[in-house]
């Protein structure tokens, strides 16, 4: 039982790291449509860029982190603004085929200039200090990380009730033109959320950082996300973070009583499971336009 | 007098064109050897990459001091990013369009093995593979010189110490699923055999897997009181720092591959410490057991004259002055010994001749010997054999635990 319970535990610390690159993605879809593979590498940049500050230009660990957050927010909307918006006419797989173009030139960028050295992010918590619950353990920055994907969570549902922007946001994803045609500039409302799913995916990376950094660190929770993303439905926050922890308990629970060779990939077994039973995945709810 | 004019042209050309075409053998000319090498310099095992930066600076240096016997080494290596569907198209373009006259060193097991039928079906010498696999003599090839003791040595000595030094008595490992892996499980599990013990745990690692929970707690379980680590410096980080959490700490080991201390004490943030590793050499361990050496110890007057002459001059201003660069260096010692034995009149033939008689050479690691081409005897081909292990101190030195160890070949099974 002690087992069984500690694999649970183990399972929610991960999948809170894939559910912060979850809702990233959502959020991307959300607006453009777009499966996004430049996910990783949006939040792989800021985070180079907050070891950087600390290292280079001596900075405080708070004061690089808020540096690297500023610098996700812009990135993301220059990406968008840059590249993205400049597609004509583009289909979701010219979409695609542009993300996966961006993650190569940003993976190429931090490897050319940072090096491919592994290395380790200084951070305020320990990440060997851990809480014991009995004999299940969590790890303090297992917790912080679990506690950081439930904040961004609820307040991004807030964000996208209560707020204009966020209301506008969900109004340019349900029917762009209409949304247009009330005044709403889509564009600008794309261009920062795209910059705000930066600012997630960058929360991800600095809080895996103080375990190991190298240039492919964002790629496995990238596709790990992507996974819950799907499961939960590609459209919906909570079943971003939902799915994320489905993937995450089922990892710890097959890696644990089934096969550990297998575990790294049962994530995508369960896609294929999800897909068959609910093709629209656990919580989507799609608008359907009238012809 | 006509035709006699001709035929002294005809002739006086034939002796020019000889001449400039210089020398026979492929990829040697009058003043030049074309050696070839491929590496990970981009891509998830791009760390790797300074072997490849170790010998082109050790090669420029070479030719900064007149070469060999008067022709300098041009050394040609691109980046493979540790996909064997590269390093065999980059192998081929080098040697069929360029013309390579050995091929030095070569990062990684599944790339090496893309290759060597192709290097060996062509009579091409390959010394030096950056890789611990037994395939590199199983069956030996008559062009083919291993350098790196073999991994299954490393789980042996390994094994062998926790065992009778330490008095371990449940030993587990954590192993890649690959070649590396599987081999020191393998060399592990055979020492446990003649001891009459089972291995308390062997827990399998994907390469693509960032998540070391379950491995950790698969390790606390079996309540493994040795743990071997047959996995990358990157997953070595992330099982002790997991277990450390899970307040799990065992003895660690592990191979040759995570014996670069200053890099995996960094990567640990200090859990490091304490860790006991094989290692191929660099550090002097006859006369200084029980002692303490670090990598710019000027006692170690070989590492300490190429920290200087090398390093210093030809490495990029960015480069790491490590155990990866150093490596790169040790693994083609044998190559450039045996290029400058064969002589002026060099061919491949004389090169293996050369290394063939090569008895006891010193360089950068330990000491190696080959012997005489036999087609059932893999020791022939197998280079070093001896290791020895040391410990990682806080600051990153290397505590000598042992002195040389020499190594018992594993067959391969039927």
């Amino acid at each position: 039982m002690i087992d069984f319970l500690q694999m649970v535990t183990s399972g929610i610390a991960v999948g809170s790291s894939y559910a912060l690159m979850a809702l990233g993605m959502v959020l991307i879809y959300k607006a453009s449509e777009v499966p996004n593979f430049v996910q990783g590498e949006m939040a792989l940049l800021p985070v180079f860029i907050a070891y950087m500050l600390i290292y280079t230009y001596g900075q405080s660990v708070f004061m690089a982190f808020f540096g690297a957050l500023i610098f996700a927010m812009l990135l993301g909307c220059f990406l968008e603004f840059a590249v993205v918006r400049r597609a004509k006419n583009p289909n979701i797989l010219g979409l695609i085929i542009i993300t996966i173009g961006l993650e190569m030139v940003l993976l190429g960028f931090v490897s050319w200039k940072f090096g491919a050295d592994q290395r380790v992010m200084p951070f305020p918590i320990s990440s060997y200090s851990s809480f014991m619950f009995g004999n299940v353990y969590i790890s303090t920055l297992d917790l912080l990380t679990l506690v950081a994907a439930l904040v961004i969570m609820i307040s991004l549902f807030l964000f996208f009730r209560f707020s204009k922007l966020g209301v506008a946001m969900k109004a340019t994803q349900q029917n762009e033109t209409a949304a247009r045609l009330m005044g709403i500039r889509t564009n600008r409302v794309k261009m920062i959320t795209w910059g705000i799913s930066a600012t997630v995916g960058t929360v991800a990376g600095l809080l895996l950082a103080p375990v190991f950094m190298e240039p492919y660190m964002m790629w496995d929770p990238l596709l790990k996300g992507f996974a819950a993303a799907v499961i939960g439905g590609m459209t919906s926050l909570p079943g971003a973070v939902f799915g994320a922890y489905i993937v995450g308990i089922v990892e710890h629970l097959f890696g644990g009583y089934v096969s550990m060779e297998y575990k790294a990939v049962v994530a995508f077994a369960v896609i294929v499971i999800v897909l068959c039973i609910k093709p629209s995945g656990l919580f989507a709810r799609h608008y359907v336009k009238k012809v | 007098m006509k035709n006699t004019l001709w035929t002294v042209l005809l002739g006086a050309l034939l002796v020019l064109g000889f001449a400039s075409a210089g020398y026979s053998e492929v990829g040697v000319t009058d003043t030049e050897i074309h050696i070839g090498q491929w590496s990970p310099q981009t891509g998830p095992a791009a760390p790797w990459g300074a072997v490849a930066r170790g010998t082109d600076a050790y090669f420029k240096w070479i030719n900064a001091n007149g070469g060999i016997h008067g022709r300098k080494l041009v050394h040609h290596y691109f980046d493979d990013a540790y996909n064997p569907a590269k390093t065999i198209a980059g192998v081929k373009q080098l040697q069929e369009q360029t013309g390579m006259f050995a091929w030095a060193s070569g990062v990684g097991t599944a790339c090496g093995l893309a290759v060597r039928d192709y290097l060996m079906e062509n009579k091409i010498p390959w010394v030096g593979p950056s890789s611990g696999s037994r395939h590199w003599v199983t069956p030996p090839q008559k062009y083919l010189f291993n350098v790196y003791p073999l991994y299954l040595g490393d789980a042996q000595v390994l094994t062998e110490y926790a065992i009778t030094k330490m008095g371990k008595t449940k030993i587990a490992v954590v192993y890649q699923e690959d070649d590396y892996g599987k081999q020191g499980l393998e060399g592990t599990e055979y020492v446990l055999k003649k001891h009459g013990m089972e291995l308390a745990a062997g827990v399998p690692v994907s390469l693509s897997d960032t998540d070391m929970r379950p491995h950790a707690m698969r390790l606390r379980q079996a309540d493994a009181d040795a743990v071997l680590l047959f996995v990358t410096p990157g997953h070595v980080a992330r099982v002790l720092g997991t277990a450390k959490a899970m307040n799990y700490e065992p003895q660690w080991m592990s191979t040759t591959t995570c014996g670069d201390f200053p890099l995996m004490i960094a990567i640990t943030k200090g859990l490091y410490e304490g860790v006991i590793t094989a290692s191929f050499g660099l550090a002097q361990p006859t006369g200084n057991v029980g002692g303490v050496e670090h990598i710019n110890d000027p006692r170690l007057e070989r590492l300490a004259k190429f920290k200087t002459e090398i390093f210093d001059e030809f490495a990029a201003p960015d480069e790491r002055w490590g155990y990866t660069f150093n490596a790169g260096i040790g693994f083609v010692e044998p190559l450039v010994e045996g290029i400058r034995r064969a002589g002026r009149d060099l061919t491949r033939e004389k090169l293996v001749k050369e290394l063939e008689k090569m008895k006891d050479f010193k360089g950068l690691l330990g000491r190696i010997s080959y012997g005489p081409y036999d087609p059932e005897d893999p020791l022939c081909r197998i280079g070093q054999q001896e290791i020895f292990l040391q410990q990682c101190t806080a600051d990153g030195g290397s505590k000598i635990l042992t002195d040389w160890q020499t190594t018992e070949f594993i067959p391969m099974s039927e």
